[in-house]
């Protein structure tokens, strides 16, 4: 089975006749003999997810690497971070999905209206199934816990993903007299609610 | 901070030996020299024996050694999952989460925090625009007399744990204790409200003067030089204690390079010729990187500064600058 490894900046893949889909353009090197061909319609998940994608305007482009060898996979220096599944569901922000194992489901979740807040689209993705993602942050991805009684506000340019059984909802931190004097500063944020992890990461898209 | 050991120049007085070279008494070579963080008195000769520099990398003390950071994952966490698994418990107060995120700890107090820091927080804080925040608190205008900044900051108050960043740069936490230290406003990101924050002298700079904490980026390590000392403005992150630097214009670099001198006659400026002089005592503050970010307040800045001009020199000021916008 494909295993995948971050190294910093850089995720090893490790293929044994098996398949990985990864976001395109990200392959850096390879050893052995691997074989890249676009993934067509974009992340898999089949036509419906392609279609819900094409519709939320949430952009992910894979590529197919099959066949035996190492791939070296890197986006834009940024720091990788492999997660394991286990049955559970990741969601992340589709540009920081760098890599998955091909038992992995990716789908299209309607993240109402965060997309409008920091322009990312109106969806977001979720991972499901057994086998292991890596995604890539602006500096190191820090897990935070949410769990009940302490709640989570992030600002939606530096969330990256989240994992458990969590609630999201739009917040204003900021008083609305404030909102209409000037530009204010924070203005939307993320609250969690529930327990998990939230994946947030140091800088701000 | 210590000074490199085995220098008895600086202080010819407490040492009656100072000027031999032999040291018959076994004393004072080797012995740090308690010179209390002054550096060297000017025109002294530095030390004669190839030491470095004094100062060089070493920040002096009170200006941020940054601290440690703690919560880092063993690294044995890897390949699997476990990052650093953080709740409002194992977060550390007023301290580096990693080297690019901070934690600041409010319990009812209230942070200035450039907008637009924040990553994420636990519990009950709430942000208020500086304006709006300074009409129910008056301290609030004393405390913030910077009215072209005051637009790019809010006040944090509330309890719970507060997570800020800046781009993913370094960020290192100061602490001034009755001191006063300039630095580049786009990169502050955050200080305590015991702080008092004025406009610099120097565009695109804001001072800091008082007792308390701040926290600011930088691409890069910080780099601590003393003056004298010569900075490109890009990369100059701060300074502290020394006066304001005046700017010099590189006579050689400018008549080497013809375009250089037609473009330093024309008022303007490429780039290497024009550093910032650093004269007197203190501390210069660099980092190691020349990218700067678009601060909407240096617009702000010029803007209001075109008041001194007549007219007819805004008139062609105005043509030059459309000008400068269709080239590119």
């Amino acid at each position: 089975m494909a295993l995948l490894t971050a190294h910093k900046r850089v995720l090893h893949a490790d293929l044994q006749g098996d398949r990985i889909r990864a976001a395109s353009g990200s392959m850096v090197a390879f050893e052995g003999n691997v074989d890249f061909k676009s993934s067509g319609m974009g992340g898999g998940g089949g036509m419906r997810a392609a279609l819900k994608r094409a519709v939320a305007g949430e952009s992910l482009s894979l590529m197919d690497c099959a066949g035996h060898g190492r791939v070296y996979l890197a986006l834009d220096a940024m720091d990788v971070l492999v997660v394991d599944l286990a049955g559970d569901t990741l969601t992340v922000e589709s540009e920081h999905i760098l890599a998955h194992t091909e038992q992995l489901r990716l789908d299209v979740q309607f993240a109402g209206l965060r997309g409008m807040t920091s322009g990312h689209g109106l969806a977001t993705t979720t991972v499901t199934g057994h086998g292991q993602v890596a995604i890539v942050s602006e500096g190191p991805v820090m897990a935070l816990e949410v769990a009940p009684g302490a709640d989570l506000v992030v600002d939606p340019d530096a969330y990256v993903g989240s994992r458990g059984q969590l609630s999201m909802n739009l917040v204003s931190g900021v008083s609305w007299k404030s909102l209409v004097g000037e530009d204010a500063g924070e203005p939307f944020s993320l609250r969690f609610t529930g327990s998990g992890l939230v994946l947030v990461q140091s800088a701000e898209r | 901070m210590t000074y490199p050991p085995g220098n008895p120049y600086g202080q010819p007085q407490g040492n009656p030996y100072g000027g031999q070279q032999g040291n018959p008494y076994g004393q004072p070579y080797g012995q740090p020299q308690p010179h209390g963080g002054q550096p060297q008195p000017y025109g002294q000769p530095q030390p004669p024996y190839g030491q470095p520099q004094p100062g060089y990398g070493q920040p002096p003390p009170g200006y941020g050694q940054p601290p440690p950071y703690s919560g880092q994952p063993a690294p044995g966490g890897q390949p699997s999952w476990q990052p650093s698994t953080l709740n409002p418990h194992t977060l550390p107060d007023d301290d580096n989460v990693n080297p690019y995120v901070f934690c600041i700890a409010l319990t009812g107090g209230e942070w200035f925090m450039s907008k637009g820091a924040m990553l994420a927080y636990y519990g009950d804080v709430r942000f208020d625009a500086v304006t709006e925040y300074s009409s129910v608190q008056a301290w609030v205008a004393s405390r913030f007399s910077s009215p072209v900044y005051i637009s790019d900051w809010v006040v944090a108050q509330g309890h719970g744990k507060l997570l800020i960043g800046d781009r993913g740069f370094d960020l290192n936490s100061y602490d001034l204790d009755d001191g006063n230290l300039t630095i580049k406003a786009s990169n502050l990101c955050a200080f305590s409200k015991q702080l008092e924050l004025k406009q610099s002298i120097v565009p695109g700079f804001v001072t800091l003067i008082g007792t308390g904490k701040f926290i600011a980026s930088s691409n890069g390590p910080v780099i601590f030089v003393e003056p004298p000392f010569r900075a490109d403005p890009d990369a100059l992150l701060g300074w502290a204690d020394c006066p304001s630097p005046s700017v010099h214009h590189d006579a050689q670099w400018m008549t080497q390079n013809l375009r250089g001198m037609i473009s330093g006659a024309l008022g303007r400026a490429s780039g290497e010729e024009r550093q910032y002089d650093f004269t007197g005592q203190g501390t210069i503050l660099l980092q190691s990187s020349e990218v700067a970010r678009e601060d909407p307040a240096v617009l702000r800045l010029v803007e209001s500064q075109t008041q001194l001009l007549t007219n007819s020199q805004a008139g062609s000021l105005g043509q030059r600058l459309i000008a400068r916008a269709q080239q590119q």
